[in-house]
């Protein structure tokens, strides 16, 4: 049982998708989970970072020391080619179950 | 924040990150993220501290990124608290959610939970809690008997008895003898009767008790006969009757109106091997309460004998010797011993008995299963119950499939989901628990306060201690866990791929059937449980009505009763005694409201009876043993008993006239069998010898004077017989009153009486026979009473249970309802479907109850009357009943289902 088994596999492309366009910071990439995929992060905020370690060991991001655009010091993850790869592939697969978990979760809201 | 100067020297991944810039990268996190807040409108005080709710275990998170995501030992136990910490969370947000579901849920579960726990407390006070002695551990009583065709027929021992026993035995290492008679304290302040004990050397020994204030009595004080009229009295007679003086040793009182010394004051609590004695004589003064040559007699049997058990030896290897003792003794004395024996009983079990001698069965073990069939139903309730909330759980998860479904492909594994279930219901288990602990109090202090006298040993105080919190913790738990398992299993089953595929048919039912299946099992279950213990109930309610029923002999409405006792100084001689009781009686029929009034030794269901052997005319070699009682000639009328044949008792049956006496029906079937008992002669005493003999002159319809229960025709129960007061006069009397109007209301009127003829003479058990009467049946209808009450509550959750399957279904089925309505059906046709599905449970639950009634019914055996373990007659109608609450909770969703507007139902999918 590794990181916070409910966003097993989940978070990780999310992550992956939210840092493929620039690298961010871990706040920034908190306030993009949390603004678009809504409650993801509901029950921990905090279970981003295991998940930011976890995807940097398997060098699917890699991350350095920058500044933020206040000058603070912050550490930036960028998506690296081998993360590029997997996000492709398990967003093929992650589209056939995201739609039906939407379609489960519209039904829900009577 | 200072760089570690060799971080760049060490492989890339060794040290995952430096512990300095974790803290820094989370906390600029929680900075940024406490701004965000603030600019949404939260105060900045509060910012900080609800980012850092918000992410979460900041310490935990710190460590696992240090370790480069592996936990460590500690870890992982903060880990799994943390865990458990969010599914508690988790499961009280879904509470809240579903308040209902909820309440029902913890209610159920805390009703099952508040009587066991108030069971419990009972059995505990009553198996478990220590006696009221020192040390108990090696103690026994030792009770001679007398064996007629096999059955232990006559306690007590004699005092030659008693002291060969002492003498003999190797496995008892200290015995003494107790006397219990009833004592009168006069002299200072108003005259009473108290309980009390004439005791033996080694007694307080024994027991290990030693006095408080004073001392217990000396060797020499019990040595001597009649020299050291010496006494020591209970804590509570102390501070009643002395107001705690401590003075009181050494002062003199009168105890049967002869001078005692008082020597000492025994500890808080304790009253004796009796349990409610406050007066302890020397075995030596045994001469005051009970006439002197008592000690010398083999026949006198009225002695209580305890004793402490030798090292390593044990209560069967004292039986073993004792059995022995007893044959030799029989040897040795066969006029007195023949048939004699003596039972050992360590001295719980000896109370358990002894205090419940009331109508079934007086034994130990009785009183145990009783108790133990009590704690039995509670444990049946609380799975009731437990089946009842792992169907809600179960019916509930299946509404929550879409969650679960959610929740796994999000990535949640199957144990994960398993363990979230679980976690609910044991947090419904706790609620449950903790309502049924208030409950349980509740229930305690009303079982205590409505505990009729007599239904649980004196000592008992059943209390909310340690081991009840502890069983009832285990049997919550153990609810919790059966609950929440089916709907884990379930839950866990859950395929994402199933969720999705009915998903896509828009027909909510992933795992739907098999999960039905399970609610449908606990649905019989719950039935068959439920069937079971109303059998149980159904049957101790019958047995009581049985013993109701069981006719007295004498009519006791309006029937007062109280006692006097005269003492030997003021009424040495017979004659005092026969005139007192002469002016007694003329005063008492003079007082308004009385109708007729009596004397005897013994009233029903008074005690008091006395047991001698006779022999008769016509068998002159077979002693019989009976009860006999001395009657005045008025006792007939006053009791309203009936006369069978020939004449009652009259006034010219006095002394000098030939002695006559009256038998009960059972003695004339017993020793003058087909033969018309009339003129026959009865002779006092074993020996056949005897002078005279006294002439049957009549034969009275059997008088239920010990208990409702024994069959008087059996052989190991001794019949009646009566003789005149007026012939054979007793010093303790009975006075049997019949007033018109409310009896207990005479009792004042009735002391006054006494009051003006003798002003020190105690008037003692007085009250309504009917009372007494009543007593007899207290132990049967309280257990009757618990049973009705555990088994009423769990008819009513197999009703919810019913109810709410059917309900579910009825909800879920809602378009297959519609459809075949659009197709022709009518309303009362899916009523009956709804109504069918509802019985087709009940009736698999009915048969399986049966049969578990049938095989349980075995655990009442011996605690009935009246009514076999397998009544037909009960089970036949708490299955009809059963059916009937079955019914009834199918009626609401039946009634649902006809109300569901077709287009509607089919539109709404």
């Amino acid at each position: 049982m590794s990181g916070s088994d409910l966003f097993t596999g989940t978070l990780d492309i999310l992550i992956l998708r939210t840092v493929s366009a620039s690298p961010l910071h871990g706040y920034a990439i908190g306030k993009a989970l949390r603004d678009g995929s809504e409650g993801v992060l509901s029950v921990e905020e905090g279970a981003l970072y295991p998940a930011l370690h976890r995807l940097e060991r398997k060098g699917l991001l890699e991350a350095e020391w920058g500044r933020t655009e206040t000058g603070r010091r912050a550490r930036f993850y960028r998506i690296t080619a081998a993360g590029v790869a997997h996000l492709d592939a398990e967003a093929t697969r992650w589209a056939q179950y995201s739609g039906a978990v939407a379609a489960i979760l519209g039904r829900t809201s009577r | 924040m200072s760089p570690w100067p060799f971080r760049r020297a060490l492989p890339p991944g060794a040290v995952r990150s430096e512990a300095s810039e974790i803290r820094e990268e989370i906390e600029l996190y929680l900075e940024l993220r406490a701004e965000e807040l603030v600019r949404d409108g939260v105060p900045p005080e509060e910012a900080r501290r609800l980012a850092e709710e918000r992410f979460g275990d900041v310490a935990r998170i710190e460590a696992d990124l240090r370790r480069g995501g592996r936990p460590g030992g500690w870890e992982r136990g903060r880990r799994v608290m943390g865990a458990l910490g969010r599914d508690l969370a988790y499961a009280l947000r879904t509470f809240r959610r579903s308040p209902g579901f909820a309440a029902v849920a913890v209610l159920t579960l805390g009703v099952a939970a508040g009587g066991n726990t108030a069971i419990f407390s009972v059995v505990d006070a009553a198996l478990v809690q220590a006696l009221p002695f020192p040390r108990h551990d090696g103690l026994v009583v030792l009770e001679g008997y007398q064996n007629v065709n096999g059955e232990k027929a006559v306690r007590w021992a004699s005092a030659p008895e008693f002291r060969d026993w002492r003498e003999r035995s190797r496995t008892v290492s200290l015995m003494a003898a107790v006397g219990q008679p009833t004592l009168t304290l006069t002299g200072d302040g108003q005259a009473e009767r108290v309980d009390g004990e004439v005791v033996s050397e080694d007694y307080f020994k024994i027991l290990g008790v030693d006095a408080a204030v004073g001392r217990t009595f000396t060797d020499e004080e019990q040595a001597t006969p009649d020299a050291h009229p010496v006494a020591v009295i209970s804590w509570s007679l102390w501070q009643r009757r002395y107001a705690g003086d401590r003075s009181v040793v050494g002062r003199t009182i009168q105890v049967d109106e002869r001078p005692f010394t008082v020597v000492g004051v025994l500890p808080r609590g304790f009253r004796g091997v009796s349990l409610d004695a406050d007066v302890f004589l020397p075995m030596s003064m045994i001469s005051v309460p009970y006439g002197s040559g008592i000690l010398q007699s083999r026949s006198a049997r009225f002695l209580t004998v305890i004793g402490r058990l030798a090292d390593g030896a044990t209560p069967s290897a004292a039986q073993a010797e004792l059995d022995g003792i007893a044959r030799d003794l029989a040897a040795e004395y066969p006029d007195t011993h023949q048939g004699r024996g003596c039972l050992i009983q360590t001295f719980r079990d000896f109370y358990l008995g002894a205090t419940l001698g009331s109508s079934l069965g007086t034994s130990a073990s009785t009183t145990a299963r009783l108790l133990l069939v009590l704690l039995g139903a509670g444990a049946v309730l609380l799975l009731i119950a437990a089946a009842n909330v792992a169907n809600l759980l179960l019916v509930r998860a299946h509404a929550r499939t879409r969650e679960i479904v959610v929740r796994r492909a999000l990535g949640a594994e199957a144990g994960r989901v398993a363990r979230q279930l679980l976690t609910e219901s044991l947090v419904l288990a706790l609620l449950g628990g903790a309502v049924g602990l208030a409950l349980g109090a509740w229930g305690l202090s009303l079982l205590v306060r409505f505990t009729p006298d007599g239904v649980l040993p004196a000592y008992t105080t059943p209390s909310l201690n340690p081991r009840v919190f502890a069983y009832s913790l285990a049997v919550l738990a153990a609810a919790g866990v059966l609950a929440g398992l089916a709907p884990a299993v379930a839950g866990a089953r859950v395929q994402i791929a199933d969720g999705l595929r009915d998903g896509g048919r828009g027909q909510v039912s992933g795992g739907g059937p098999r999960r039905l299946w399970g609610a449908h099992v606990f649905v019989v279950l719950q039935v068959a449980l439920a069937l079971a213990l109303l059998a149980g109930a159904g049957l101790m309610v019958r047995s009581v009505r049985a013993q109701i029923a069981v006719d007295p002999g004498v009519d006791l409405h309006g029937l007062v009763a109280f006692r006097v006792s005269l003492p030997r100084t003021r009424y040495p001689s017979d004659r005092d005694i026969t005139s007192f009781s002469r002016e007694l009686l003329r005063r008492v029929r003079e007082t308004p409201g009385v109708r007729a009034a009596s004397l005897s030794s013994s009233l029903p269901f008074r005690g008091g009876n006395t047991g001698t052997f006779v022999h008769t005319d016509r068998d002159l070699g077979t002693p019989v043993r009976v009860w006999y009682h001395l009657v005045s000639p008025a006792t007939l009328q006053t009791l309203g008993a009936r006369l069978r044949s020939g004449r009652f008792l009259d006034p010219g049956d006095a002394s000098g006239a030939p002695v006559v006496t009256v038998i009960s029906e059972a003695m004339a079937k017993r020793a003058f069998p087909g033969e018309n008992p009339l003129g026959h002669k009865i002779y006092l005493g074993r020996d056949s010898t005897t002078s005279n003999g006294a002439e049957v002159v009549g034969v009275l319809d059997d008088v239920r004077y010990r208990n409702l229960t024994e069959d008087l025709m059996a052989a190991a129960n001794s019949p009646d017989v009566y003789f005149s007061l007026l012939q054979i006069p007793a010093r303790t009397l009975e006075v049997a009153v019949r007033v018109s109007g409310d009896p207990a209301a005479a009792i004042p009127s009735l002391r006054k009486v006494v009051a003006a003829l003798d002003p020190s003479l105690p008037v003692y058990q007085a009250n309504p026979l009917v009372d007494d009467w009543r007593a007899q049946t207290a132990r049967p209808r309280f257990a009757a009473f618990l049973m009705a009450v555990f088994s009423a509550l769990a008819a009513v959750l197999a009703c919810v249970g019913i109810y709410g399957v059917l309900a579910f279904s009825v909800g879920r089925r809602g378009r297959e309802i519609a459809v075949r309505r659009a197709v022709g059906a009518s309303a009362s046709d899916v009523a009956r479907d709804v109504v069918g599905d509802g019985l087709r449970l009940a009736l698999a639950g009915l048969v399986l109850g049966v049969l578990l009634a049938l095989a349980g019914g075995r655990v009442l055996r011996g605690l009935l009357f009246g009514v076999g373990t397998t009544d037909p007659v009960t089970l036949a109608s708490v299955a009809g009943l059963m059916a009937a609450v079955a019914v009834a909770a199918a009626v609401v969703p039946a009634w649902r289902a006809t109300r569901r507007d077709p287009a509607e139902a089919l539109n709404t999918e």
